[in-house]
């Protein structure tokens, strides 16, 4: 079909998701996936500004009011067939009208500093 | 995995050497959620005036075939659909919250919770464009109605279009389309948009205007009542209606009667349409004696009434003039100008004005137009413009 349909799922008003952007890629530690896997701890300091404790690193954000807020859409119904109209949807999840930017370099969580032998 | 506790989130912040005093209680714990790397998700940053569409519960939609590049489409709106790349990554979580949020929820539930909903490192993004409607046109010239006495629409409906169906054929918002139907004097037939077959048109305009002439009605005072009287046992009601509100403005009078002020211009244009459709091109001085002969008492014809419909050449002897519709002419820009320049090397801005009005987008000048795509230069004292590049 040469139509997709974009709508609101439902009639409660939609969600508001926060946006998280990061450098780099996110990798899953183990072979097992991302799904379930832990990114890590997002705290804030008294003043607003974020701060994202992932793995032996800490970031420092901020938070941005987004211009241009973003829908974010899921694909649904794909490869249902019917006789009236478009069956593959994209359903308007939430909106996302802030973002949490972290944009510094992360700084490394130094745990223990080796003893010269 | 197990939930993170709140001796962990402890130990994590004392690792990392931060101090809980200066941090609001609430954390958030993040972590992937089970459909989060399936890429269903996606991000669609909205241009103003979507966001508070969808907040109203309003629909946008996709449109667009296999070989056509997509487009989103509001109730009154379209736009060009890109993928952006960023070189970073992008969570979306639900539930999360902003400083604001945990300031003014006293409520302390210290360990938030959340799951990650999905990541991409691109989004689609918006522009503004031109509804893509010349593909309208094409499909309703498949099958133009000739008249109730043709054969041909007894047979199959293949090529004839309900509302509905153009929706889904036409990259362009429905507000925009039932414009153009407007524009173009489509009518509705049996539940199918159609256009009118030009001479079955002029049949039609000729039984009005002749009608005019013989109750020596004044133009700006047509009857409606009266042509379907008379008119009726010739045509359809509804064409005759057809027909006067293409080429008229309606209005009631106080009596509560219906009256047509006929368009001189548009009607003058459409005879002027079919004396040129017969020929490559025409003496112009002969063409315009003609023309004004043709056109129903009191009317005047004018060379402006034919712009965007027919192109007058002053370089030969004598001066011709000839058809040149600009809705048979390309919908892309570049495509657009580059066929203009094959046509004529050079244009003054007068003569090619209505050749790309049309392609303005909503804040753009035909001035910025030409800017972009075509070169300037002098000749004869007259600036002209002619291809940036050279034709083949």
């Amino acid at each position: 079909e040469a139509a997709f349909l974009v709508r609101s799922e439902g009639a409660g008003g939609l969600a508001q998701w926060v946006l998280v952007e990061l450098q780099g890629e996110v990798e899953p530690r183990q072979s097992a996936g991302l799904a379930g896997s832990l990114l890590g701890d997002l705290h804030y300091t008294r003043e607003g500004v974020p701060v994202l404790i992932v793995g032996h690193h800490i970031l420092y954000g901020k938070v941005v009011q987004l211009e241009k807020p973003f829908a974010v859409l899921v694909k649904r119904g794909a490869g249902e067939t019917g006789p009236a109209g478009p069956h593959t949807h994209y359903t308007v999840t939430a909106l996302i009208k802030t973002k949490l930017l972290f944009k510094t370099r992360p700084k490394p969580i130094i745990t223990n500093v080796p003893k010269k032998v | 995995g197990a939930m993170r506790s709140r001796a962990e989130v402890d130990a994590t912040l004392q690792t990392a050497k931060l101090n809980p005093a200066e941090l609001l209680p609430a954390v958030h714990c993040l972590s992937f959620g089970p459909q989060a790397g399936t890429g269903d998700c996606c991000l669609l940053q909205l241009e103003p005036g979507l966001c508070a569409e969808l907040e109203a519960g309003r629909s946008l939609v996709i449109r667009g075939e296999k070989d056509e590049q997509a487009v989103l489409c509001s109730k009154d709106k379209t736009y060009d659909m890109k993928i952006a790349d960023t070189s970073n990554m992008l969570l979306f979580i639900p539930g999360c919250k902003t400083p604001e949020e945990l300031n003014g929820d006293q409520a302390s539930c210290d360990i938030i919770h959340s799951q990650i909903a999905g990541f991409s490192n691109n989004y689609w993004e918006l522009r503004r464009c031109r509804p893509k409607l010349k593909k309208l046109r094409k499909l309703l010239m498949e099958d133009p109605y000739e008249g109730p006495d043709s054969r041909k629409d007894q047979t199959s409906t293949f090529s004839k279009y309900t509302t509905e169906d153009l929706l889904s054929l036409i990259q362009a918002s429905e507000e925009e389309i039932l414009h153009q139907l407007q524009i173009i004097d489509a009518c509705k037939i049996e539940g199918y948009w159609r256009i009118l077959e030009f001479d079955y048109e002029m049949k039609l305009l000729n039984h009005v205007t002749q009608l005019i002439d013989s109750e020596s009605w004044s133009l700006s005072k047509v009857p409606l009542r009266t042509c379907l009287e008379e008119l009726g046992s010739l045509e359809p009601r509804e064409m005759i209606e057809h027909i006067l509100l293409s080429y008229g403005r309606k209005y009631i009078d106080d009596a509560g009667e219906v009256y047509f002020e006929m368009h001189e211009d548009k009607i003058c244009r459409a005879i002027a349409q079919m004396l040129l459709q017969n020929a490559v091109k025409f003496n112009l001085s002969e063409f315009q004696e003609v023309w004004q002969q043709s056109v129903p008492e009191g009317m005047t014809a004018r060379l402006d009434q034919l712009k965007g419909l027919a192109l007058v050449d002053k370089t030969s002897r004598p001066e011709t003039i000839f058809l040149l519709k600009v809705e048979d002419l390309p919908e892309d820009n570049q495509e657009r100008f580059n066929s203009l320049f094959s046509i004529r090397e050079k244009w003054t801005e007068v003569d090619i004005t209505p050749y790309i009005q049309d392609l303005c987008a909503e804040k753009q000048t035909v001035g910025a137009l030409l800017t972009k795509y075509a070169r300037s230069s002098t000749q004869n004292g007259v600036k002209v413009y002619n291809s940036r590049r050279p034709i083949s």
